[in-house]
Parts: C-alpha cells; structure tokens; sequence
C-alpha cells in the first residue's frame, strides 16, 4: 500500500477499516527514520513498537514528541547535555493525553538545547537539516519535529513554541505550526523554558489533522495552574463551518524588511483569501521590534530562573554541562533580574507586554484575525546564526508579538521563494479562538493545496 | 546613544550567582555581546509606560488552587523520585556539607 503522505486522519481510517495493523502502519515510518534520519538528524531517541492498547482519537497513529516532554521510563534530554542521562520517572500531561488517545510513540525529536534558539544548531548533539536543503537549517527550535513531518518520518509531531519554535520551524520546513493560546494546552512535565509563554502545539500535514491533535492535548490540567478552564472547542467541527466574511487584519509593520520573492507569495496568499470573501483590512501594531526586547528580557529572566534547579543533585549532569547559548541566556536573566536592574529592565518589559497586548485587543475589535508573514526570509544556511548573540529574535521578530501577549496563530505553507524554499503565512487569532484561525488556514488549503508546498515536500523523500 | 557594558568584574559576579564557571574567552565575549543585546532593548524606553501596568500573566486567570482534600494522583513515590539521582542514602538524597 502507498502511504507516503497520507494525513493522520487518512491513516486513521486505513486502521479502522483494518486495511492496515498499528504494528505495519509503526513498521513502515519506522523504516523511513532508519532510510533517512542519519542524514537529517531529525531524531534523538527512536523507540520501538509498543502497543498501545487505548481506543481513542489517535488509535495506532505513530506520533513523535519533542525532546523536551517527559515520558516515563524514556530518556529526555531536551538535547542538553546537562540531562543526557535523565529518564523521567512519569510523563508530561501531554504525552499521557496522546498514549490515553491511543498513540504509538515513535521517538524524540531534536530541538535547540532546552529550546534556545531558532535553528537546531543549538542541539548538543548536533545540528538538525531541513529537509528541502540538507545545508540549511530547518529553523527552531523544534527543528527536529518539523522535519520529521516534512519528510514524512512522523506523519505528525508535537512541538513546543516559546516565541517561534513552532511556526518558524514549520515555516522554514514547509508544513503547518500551530502554536495555540497560552494556557490551552498544559505544559506539565514539559521542560520548562520560558513559563509565561511556553506552548505545547502540533506540527502537521493538514490542517484538519492539526485540529484533530489540537483537540486531544487541549484543556485545564490541575497540574497546571496557568491552564485554562475555558471548555475546549470541538476544532473538527469548527473548521468545516461555511465563514465567508471574516475582516483580516494586514499591519505594516510586519511586512517591513521581507525578502522580495517572499513578500510576493504572502501578496498572492493574501489576494486568495480576498477572493474567498474575506475583507482586507489596513490596521496598524506596535512595531514587533519593541516584542524583542520585551521576550529577550522575560524570557532570559525566565530561564535564569527555570535553569536554576539543575543542581546535578537529585537528577541529571551538573552546572558545567550546559553549553554556551543557555550560559548566555542564564547570565543575562541574572543581570537583568538582580537588584538595581530589576525596575529598569523586567518590570518595563512587563509593562510594554500590556501594550502589546492592549494593542492587539484593540485591534481583534475591528477584526477577527490577522494576517503576516511567519518569517522575513527563507531558510537560512547553517552556522549563520552562530554569528550574532540573538540573531534568533530577529528571525523571529514577527512571531514574538504573539508570543509576547499569549495569542494562537498557526503558520501554513504559502508558496515557495527563488531559491525554491518554503514561505510561512501566519494568522493570528484572539486568546481561545483557534477554531476562527484554523477554519480559516482549513479554507485557504482547501483552496490552494499549498501550492502543493507539503507534496513535493514529501515526495523529496519517496 | 550610550553603550551600556559590563566590566569583567560584573560578568563574574553574575557568574558566580548564577552557579556557572566561565572560561577568561567566555568572559571576554559575554561582555561584548551582553553589551550589543542590552544596546538594542533599551528601545523600550522610547515607549511611555508611566501609567501602565505591568503583565503578570497573559490570559486573565486569578487565584488558582488546589481543591482542599484532593488527592495528588500524580505524586511519586520515594523510589521514583531517587531514580536519577547518582548520590543517596536510604531514602535521602546525599549532599556535600556546606563549607
């Protein structure tokens, strides 16, 4: 049987019909991590098939997870050496949401070292390759994940955003990030990076399939605090609803500084979703370079914080393990954090985050989302981001906004640059309204296919 | 505009709180790099925030609490939680002494 590309929901049909055994369906992307992973470096850990006996929403789908989710009894480095030899004595609320649902784990996926960074280059070991251009990076940091699905390794991933790693590296890769609202999702037994804006998300092939997981790993968690109780929306449903005259919300400011080819293909995806009856409408936003500066003093401070704990006391390596990008980021969440700093440094950034955040709730009352680009550029080479401190940010820049006030957005493929590299649209919705973004991603890809960006994407690796 | 930078005497106090142990290279390039990121977010304070207040979460929850008497099914056990560890003694973990 051909299953190269088949969506999860396809595959899922494939097993109830019983035309094709969990343990086969396991086998065959299991096959295609040994075919190919020693050249993508996609993975840490590949485990092998166990079977999962919960009837769910997910029965016999193999799914991958980012290195940085507990699961029991296997190894979790959150490519740090730091954590090189830690096997969590229970799982993250996330993985046991997707084993109740009847998962089969396939493995972790590399990431930036406790995902600081937006490349992968930041792995300890070693860098992830985007599968359109092995010498490029596959952006980050769930690099690994994007991959995976973009070569149809995994035939979805969960990832993790903080501010980007999930949308740039889905971008970059070619296929679809959805970073939901902050609180939708629990981040229980995730490694904690930043906390105030950390989201567990899925990396897809179609936007039903990322409802679909969406809907599985969504709600309040009481193991999470800062999880919502907001009743989670049946995504499936939702997406399938005829919505013909959404406002869209086009900013300026974030179209400034593109690359050209690129600009072109977010100008032509915005022209279909005029021509599928949505309005175009000129808004305007705080410049996303004050969201840098917001997320790299929060967050920085955040992290001196959540990577204080590592004592190599009651588990994992100690301090000496860890590697140059966290060390940076540790020291100047100390400095920023310490005593004299404090007022000038986290507490304005903390006010300029309800500016950001006031300013998107003005502008959700004259429109239901937003639309930019993911990226400003295309895939970058690898070692390029080597050469700055926070080149990551940059890249970043227009995803930090979202980030910074907790919003959903999802990125979907928009077409392919010069040099023949995927470019992300991203569209931004208000705080719990997935369903409106992900009906509208599900109208655009009904429409364009993707400009057949996700098939050729797998067809690379027939 | 004014270039902010840190001595090196600073960087190793931030070190030092910090639990880390630099290399005199590291030092060196910390300092530079500290002082070009803190040069790009002092563009924070071209925005006036006199009357602002700060964000202390994004999406609006207020007191949350564990239900009095509930169970915490998720709890490990003794054992579970000195899996990890490469340092113990019966059930504690064991620690140098404090000089």
């Amino acid at each position: 049987m051909d299953l190269l590309g088949k969506s999860v929901l396809d595959l899922k049909q494939l097993i109830s019909k019983k035309e094709i055994s969990a343990d086969e369906l396991f086998k065959y992307f299991h096959k295609r991590i040994i075919n190919h992973d020693q050249k993508l470096k996609a993975f840490i850990t590949v485990l092998n098939y166990e079977k999962n006996n919960n009837d769910g929403e997910l029965s016999g789908i193999p799914i991958s997870l980012k290195d940085n989710y507990s699961t029991k009894k296997i190894r979790t480095t959150a490519s740090a050496k730091v954590l090189d030899n830690y096997i969590p004595p229970y799982n993250a609320t996330v993985t046991q949401k997707l084993l109740d649902a009847g998962i089969c784990l396939q493995g972790k996926t590399n990431m930036d070292a406790w995902a600081h960074g937006s490349s992968t280059e930041t792995s300890d070991y070693g860098a992830t390759r985007n599968p359109w251009d092995i010498n490029r990076a596959p952006g980050g940091s769930s690099g690994g994940a994007a991959a995976a699905v973009s070569a149809y390794l995994s035939p979805a991933a969960i990832g993790s955003e903080t501010a980007g790693s999930i949308r740039l590296p889905a971008a970059w890769s070619g296929v679809i990030g959805l970073k939901p609202t902050y609180g939708r999702v629990s981040r229980y037994g995730v490694i904690a990076m930043g906390s105030s804006f950390d989201c567990p998300g899925p990396i897809t092939l179609t936007v039903e399939d990322a409802a679909l997981i969406l809907k599985v790993i969504a709600g309040h968690d009481k193991y999470d605090a800062t999880t919502s109780p907001i009743a989670v929306d049946d995504y499936q449903t939702e997406i399938k609803k005829p919505r013909q005259h959404m406002s869209i919300g086009i900013a300026d400011e974030y179209f400034e500084g593109l690359e050209d080819s690129l600009k072109q293909k977010i100008s032509d995806s915005i022209k279909v979703l005029e021509k599928l009856g949505h309005k175009i409408k000129k808004i305007s936003l705080i410049p996303p370079k004050y969201a840098i500066s917001v997320y790299t003093i929060l967050q920085r401070a955040e992290v001196s914080s959540n990577l204080s704990r590592y004592d190599g006391i009651r588990y994992a390596n100690d301090r000496t393990y860890f590697g140059a990008e966290a060390k940076r980021r540790i020291m100047l969440g100390t400095y920023t954090l310490s005593y004299g700093y404090y007022d000038a440094f986290y507490k304005k950034a903390q006010k300029v985050r309800t500016l950001i955040i006031e300013d998107f709730n003005r502008a959700f009352k004259d429109v239901d989302v937003i639309v930019a680009p993911t990226t400003p550029i295309t895939a970058l080479k690898l070692g390029e981001f080597e050469k700055y401190p926070f080149f990551g940010e940059v890249m970043d820049i227009l995803n930090e906004p979202a980030a910074v006030a907790g919003i959903p957005a999802i990125s979907i493929p928009a077409g392919l640059d010069k040099n023949n590299l995927p470019v992300g649209l991203q569209i931004m919705g208000k705080h719990f309204d997935e369903k409106t973004i992900l009906n509208l991603a599900y109208q655009f890809e009904k429409e364009t296919d993707f400009f057949g960006v996700i098939k050729r994407g797998v067809k690379n690796y027939e | 505009m004014k270039k902010t930078e840190l001595t090196k005497e600073e960087i190793i106090h931030l070190a030092k709180l910090a639990g880390l142990n630099l290399t005199a290279e590291e030092i060196v390039k910390y300092q530079q790099q500290f002082s070009e990121t803190l040069d790009y977010i002092n563009n924070l304070n071209e925005l006036n925030t006199e009357s602002v207040k700060p964000t202390s979460q994004t999406v609006d929850l207020s007191n949350v609490c564990f239900e009095d008497g509930e169970q915490n099914k998720r709890q490990l056990s003794i054992n579970e939680v000195l899996t990890n560890t490469s340092s113990k003694t019966a059930d504690n973990f064991k620690v140098n002494r404090i000089q």
